[in-house]
């Protein structure tokens, strides 16, 4: 069996990377898909923890995760796609009308 | 348990969102009549079987709302509350009467209208704290949107301004709220909200020690007087009239005001003995210069619509002062002063709002000669500005007059001498408005102006009737508030169950 | 049985008020015939009630109202002779106004609030309470605006109804405060009073000023007679009178004969005992009412309108009523009599002089007398009954006006004699002589010598010739007839209340007179005569052409100072009006306004624009970029795992 560090170290990396790009980027779709980078991150935790510890919590907490992040990421595109028709970008930086 | 009370309120409440729903302006306003003639009618049945002999809450109803934080669901009225709910009644009715022809959208308008009657039907008869907390800020949101939506040019500005001022009111008087409920146990050891029993608390000092109760006493003070509003917290008033629309305008100085001056008798009054003396002579230092103050200030004023905003001022400031004066009759005097300003203020209110849609300017310099165009409207402005300076004959001067004679014997002399000079102030500015705007020659540019809509005629005239028979009978209502005022000042706060009511 | 409706002596009127003003307008004449009816029923009504009660017995009826308050009838000697008046000149003015009125527009509205007007001085005068009696007051006050304003087109009439609204307010304010203080000093007596009693009745006020601090009584009774001032147009308070006039004729002859402005001192009747009892209130009654006297009299001298002439005597006239009061401090009840027979005259010659001048005025069509001249050629009637007035009005030998002036003077004489005070007496008698001379000045001015403008020249019709007939009937001969008994019927007034004037003038600080006063010297007796008709005299010899000695050029000249001040009317209007109201009260009102946006509103503004830019600079750290955001929680996350770690080592 691969031991819980690995799939820890597997998350804390993929949470790692989903932030630098959080961090970094400034396209509306790589923001998301660094967050839906960080919610995986969590889920295998989550679905790891569960595996170790006899009991189906955690993987039922990752199920719901995962319609969230589909719910999440549904929205999310949608509002890009209305950004995208009133700027023409979805550059965020130039989004500022509600920024003071 | 009778009913009569959450069924007068309930009424409106649907009619609101039925009127809400409504898509034509017709329908709208039957269902809002029809929406606010309903408690109307409840509210005389409740006034013809209502016992003025007897010191009891009367119509209570009360259910378990929330057991675990000890909130219910408490209804009921006595002295004190049953002239008002009568007020926001009739008022509600002649309003949406008045508002027959509102174009801007009406569904909204008239359903706003009749929120707003729920509230203050609430107010004037909660006696949970809680559910008077709900009540007292659900009449924020209806004023709220009739001047934001429906106001003036600078109406973001006074709606705003309206909300905020008295919130932040309403939230140091929500505070005080909490440090009674927090600090008072039943029996039992529990929590309550209940009106009645945490305000026979406050005279025990061993519960509410005399600082705290200070503490807590001002800060109920302070809602209830911005809400008045008493000197020197009625600023919002002028600006908010100024911009509100004639209907919200009529609503927020009939009904508006007197759930401040309902809180003075209702919270404040029994409270009394046990806070610092200091607090009789400040409320009453703050009555006196209200009633003289606002009238100087209302003769300073352009606009005829802040004339009589500030001749609020001045005669909620007979509220305070026959409160503060701790007779039967002042304080008598001081409750029928809220019912008969609710009335002649509505006709005045309404006379400022027909000239500014019929003329299309308020300022008082602008307007001369209207008597002659429009004479039924002239007749009815005047009678209700003559109602206004305390003509004899008329319920404001009824109420003036019992106000006077009772506080002679608790206050100093020059208090009066001061109060009436503002007597003579009073008759100034209004005589010279009417005369300006209805009297000498008509001004040219005003010559195919035509009288007001028969709607607002039939509403003014039938206020006009009710302060005539108010002023000729006042013991049709004063009777009850008597034996209100009594209690309020010679016997302790009695619990619903002391009085057997529940 | 009159006695059972006496209620309808004031329902009827009201009762035409309510018809004229919904029915009037699509009847002839306005409905004005309602009024006249109902007005006629209400002395029909009062004349029923006099041969009831005539001459011992007084009407009282009584029912609660609110609170501490009743309303009631009560008729005695003194109401009586007041209802009797009021409904009989009023019937002959309002008859009059049919004819004077014809053509006006507003003649429906003009007789509904004539109608009103006569309902509430009749309830006036038959209040049982004091309360009761001011409602009434200011329903009159109320009425007098609107009819002073029935012309409101004119800006003139308007600011004039305005004015005399405001000026009685200044009244009515300290009449309200009398009550408010007679009332709590009667509370404080704590008494019990049987069922059916109340504390404002004037039976209960009669019987217990006795009781209350004389320091007390004063400030009640002066406060009373600040409202007495108002409405009777007494110095200082004098300046809407004359303003008046802005209203139709009839209104001016209602306003100064029979309603309004007796009314203030029927006031001070009224509450004679309370007066009497009060140290000094009646010695300030006194020299009000002659200074009065005088006062009005010279500005009666040098006025050309027509009716600011009458209006001028009527202030003097009423400051002789109140001088009689006055001079009640040393002739106890008596006065009352005396003043209130001159009320009586005076009301039956000035509505006869009023409705004169309106006669003339209507076929003229002005008031000013330098455009008149020889009216009297073009209207007999007019001109031998405003004689008549004229010469009651000034007192001459045997008309009424002589008998009721003459018994003032003596009271005032006596006043005099037993305070060695003759200084109300002084002041009367040269009012007199001034009356005469402006009463005369006005006839001969209007009625002889050339036309000195191209006017209508026409009589009157019947219908306000006849009124003015009766009038002067009366105005000649009702004092000859009525005095006697008139003041042995007013003395009985206060009988029926059992009041105790000996003990109210141990309170008052009075000194009874002991047995008959003493004579008058014979020229004290003939000086009333002598000065009425030395001033028809001299008024002849001034302007009657024919007999004309005497050129007022060589008196005054056009620059005169006096004759400025007079015309001026005192600068009165600069001194009430432009000073004071204009100045001061509204300089106070601006002031407060000021006060309200730089003090009031801008503390609040302040306090809003604060938390305002607080939030401002806090909105500073939400930069809205997503990067910093993520940056700040990375950092934050750091931050709190190391401090979390840190306290775990320590705490362990």
């Amino acid at each position: 069996m691969i031991p819980l560090e690995l799939y820890i170290l597997l998350a804390s990396v993929m949470f790692a990377i989903g932030l630098y790009g959080l961090a970094t980027q400034r396209n509306g779709i790589k923001l998301m898909m660094c967050t839906e980078i960080l919610l995986n991150s969590a889920n295998i935790n989550l679905v790891a923890f569960s595996a170790y510890q006899p009991n189906v919590n955690g993987q039922v907490f990752a199920l719901f995760s995962i319609a969230l992040a589909a719910a999440e990421a549904g929205i999310g595109l949608a509002i890009l796609i209305t950004l995208y028709r009133l700027y023409g970008t979805i550059d965020l930086d130039n989004i500022n009308a509600m920024r003071w | 348990m009778s009913n009569e009370i959450s069924l007068m309120i309930a009424i409106p409440l649907i009619g609101a969102v039925l009127a809400f729903l409504t898509r034509s302006r017709g329908l709208a306003r039957i269902v809002a009549l029809l929406a606010s003639l309903a408690p109307l009618i409840i509210s005389l049945q409740m006034y013809m079987g209502f016992d003025k002999s007897s010191k009891m809450m009367q119509y209570v109803e009360s259910y378990d709302w929330v057991p675990s934080l000890g909130i219910k669901y408490t209804l009921g009225v006595d002295g004190i509350g049953m002239p008002l709910v009568l007020l926001s009644t009739i008022v509600s009715v002649l309003v949406i009467v008045y508002s027959w022809g509102e174009n801007h959208r009406p569904n909204q308008f008239f359903a706003l209208l009749l929120l707003n009657e729920v509230g203050v039907l609430g107010v004037f008869t909660a006696l949970d704290f809680f559910l008077f907390y709900i009540f007292w800020e659900i009449v924020l949101i209806p004023m709220f949107f009739l001047i934001g939506i429906w106001g003036g040019p600078r109406k973001d500005y006074a709606a705003i301004k309206f909300f905020i001022y008295t919130h932040v009111a309403s939230l140091v008087m929500l505070i005080s709220i909490f440090a009674l409920y927090f600090t008072y146990r039943t029996p039992e050891g529990l929590h309550t909200m209940d009106m009645l029993t945490l305000l026979q608390a406050t005279s025990d000092t061993t519960i509410f020690p005399t600082a705290l109760l200070n503490l807590i006493f001002l800060g109920l003070l302070l809602g209830f007087l911005v809400k008045m509003p008493a000197f020197p917290f009625h600023t919002w008033l002028p600006d908010a009239h100024v911009e509100a629309p004639t209907a919200g305008s009529v609503v927020l100085a009939a009904l508006l005001l007197k759930m401040g001056g309902y809180g003075l008798f209702r919270v404040i009054m029994p409270m009394l003995p046990s806070v610092s003396d200091m607090f009789v002579t400040l409320l009453a230092v703050i009555g006196v210069i209200s009633i003289v103050y606002g009238g100087f200030m209302a003769l300073a004023q352009k606009d005829i619509k802040k004339l009589v905003a500030y001749s609020s001022v001045s005669h909620m400031g007979y509220v305070t002062l026959g409160a503060v004066a701790l007779t039967t009759m002042s304080v008598q005097g001081a409750m029928f002063q809220q019912f008969s300003h609710g009335l002649i203020t509505c006709v005045l209110f309404m006379s400022a709002g027909t000239i500014q849609h019929t003329v299309g300017t308020r300022i008082i310099a602008d307007l001369g000669g209207l008597a002659d165009r429009m004479p039924r409207f002239a007749f009815l402005m005047l009678a209700g500005f003559l109602a206004s300076l305390g003509l004899p004959g008329m319920s404001g001067f009824v109420a003036e007059f019992l106000v006077l004679t009772g506080s002679y014997a608790t206050m100093p002399y020059y208090v009066l001498f001061v109060i009436f000079a503002g007597i003579a102030v009073t008759a100034g500015y209004h005589l010279w408005a009417v005369q300006k705007v209805m009297f000498g020659p008509i001004l040219k540019k005003y010559l195919d102006v035509h009288d007001a809509h028969s709607y607002e005629l039939l509403s003014m005239s039938l206020l006009i009737l009710l302060v005539i028979l108010f002023g000729v009978q006042p013991g049709l209502i004063t009777d009850m508030m008597g034996v209100a005022a009594q209690q309020l000042i010679y016997d302790p706060v009695m619990t619903l169950s002391q009085m057997g009511v529940i | 049985m009159y006695s059972d409706y006496a209620y309808l002596i004031v329902g009827l009127p009201v009762l035409a008020f309510v018809l004229t003003i919904f029915l009037g307008w699509h009847l002839p004449k306005g409905g004005g015939f309602f009024t006249v009816l109902a007005t006629f029923g209400g002395f029909i009504l009062s004349y029923g009630i006099f041969k009831e009660i005539y001459p011992n017995e007084i009407l009282h009826q009584s029912m609660h109202w609110f609170a501490n308050f009743n309303v009631g009838i009560l008729i005695d000697p003194l109401a009586l002779v007041m209802l009797l008046m009021v409904t009989f000149v009023c019937t002959l003015i309002h008859t009059y106004a049919l004819g004077y009125m014809d053509g006006d527009h507003g003649m429906a509205r003009y007789f509904a609030e004539a109608g009103l007007f006569t309902a509430s001085m009749l309830g006036l005068i038959f209040s049982d309470n004091i309360l009761q009696l001011f409602i009434f007051w200011e329903l009159v006050g109320l009425c007098s605006y609107l009819l002073i304003g029935f012309w409101y087109r004119k800006p003139s009439a308007a600011a004039a109804a305005k004015k005399a609204f405001l000026v009685t307010r200044v009244g009515d304010v300290m009449f309200l405060a009398a009550i408010v203080l007679l009332y709590n000093n009667l509370a404080s007596l704590n008494l019990t009073l049987p069922p059916g009693e109340y504390l404002l009745q004037f039976k209960v006020i009669y019987q217990n000023v006795a009781a209350i601090p004389p320091d007390q009584l004063t400030y009640i009774a002066l406060l009373f007679f600040g409202g007495a001032v108002g409405k009777s147009g007494q110095f200082p308070l004098h300046v809407w009178l004359p303003d008046a006039m802005e209203g139709p004729t009839t209104v001016s002859a209602m306003i100064h004969a029979a309603t309004m402005v007796t009314a203030g001192v029927y006031l001070v009747a009224r509450l004679f005992p309370l007066f009497y009892a009060a140290p000094s209130a009646l010695l300030i009654v006194a020299y009000v009412g002659g200074f009065t006297a005088l006062f009005a009299a010279t500005m009666g001298l040098t006025a050309f309108d027509i009716k600011r002439v009458l209006a001028f005597s009527t202030v003097s006239q009423l400051g002789y009523m109140m001088l009689a009061l006055g001079a009640g401090a040393v002739v106890g009840a008596a006065s009352v009599g005396v003043s209130i027979f001159h009320l009586i005259g005076h009301s039956f010659l000035k509505a006869l002089l009023f409705l004169c001048a309106g006669s003339v005025i209507h076929a003229v069509n002005t008031n000013d007398m330098r455009e008149m001249g020889g009216v009297g050629k073009y209207m007999k009637y007019t001109a031998m009954t405003m004689a008549a007035g004229g010469l009651a009005l000034a007192g001459f030998p045997l008309t009424t006006g002589f008998f009721s002036k003459d018994e003032i003077l003596v009271v005032a004489w006596e006043y005099g004699s037993a305070t060695t005070d003759f200084i109300p007496y002084i002041l009367g008698i040269l009012g007199a002589l001034l009356t005469a001379f402006y009463t005369f000045r006005l006839w001969f001015v209007t009625f002889t010598g050339e036309p000195r403008s191209d006017y209508h020249k026409h009589e009157s019709p019947w219908i306000m010739l006849g009124p003015l007939m009766v009038l002067a009937f009366f105005a000649l001969f009702f004092g000859l007839g009525a005095q006697e008994p008139f003041y042995h019927y007013l003395e009985s007034n206060f009988e029926h209340y059992d009041v105790n004037f000996e003990a109210l003038a141990a309170v008052g600080q009075h000194h009874i007179e002991e047995g008959e006063a003493a004579h008058e010297p014979f020229i004290i007796k003939i000086l009333p005569i002598i000065v009425g008709v030395g001033g028809i005299l001299l008024a002849i010899l001034f302007y009657y052409p024919r007999f004309r000695k005497l050129d007022t050029r060589k008196f005054t000249t056009e620059n005169d100072p006096i004759r400025r001040i007079l015309l001026k009317g005192y600068y009165q209007h600069e001194i009430y009006t432009a000073w004071f109201a204009e100045t001061v009260v509204y300089g106070i009102a601006l002031l407060s306004n000021m006060v309200d946006i730089k003090i009031v509103d801008a503390t609040l503004n302040k306090i809003s624009e604060t938390t305002v830019a607080f939030g401002g600079s806090l909105r500073k750290a939400q930069t809205g970029i997503i990067q910093n955001y993520i940056l700040a929680i990375i950092f934050g996350v750091v931050v709190l795992v190391v401090l979390i770690k840190l306290w775990l080592e320590v705490s362990i």
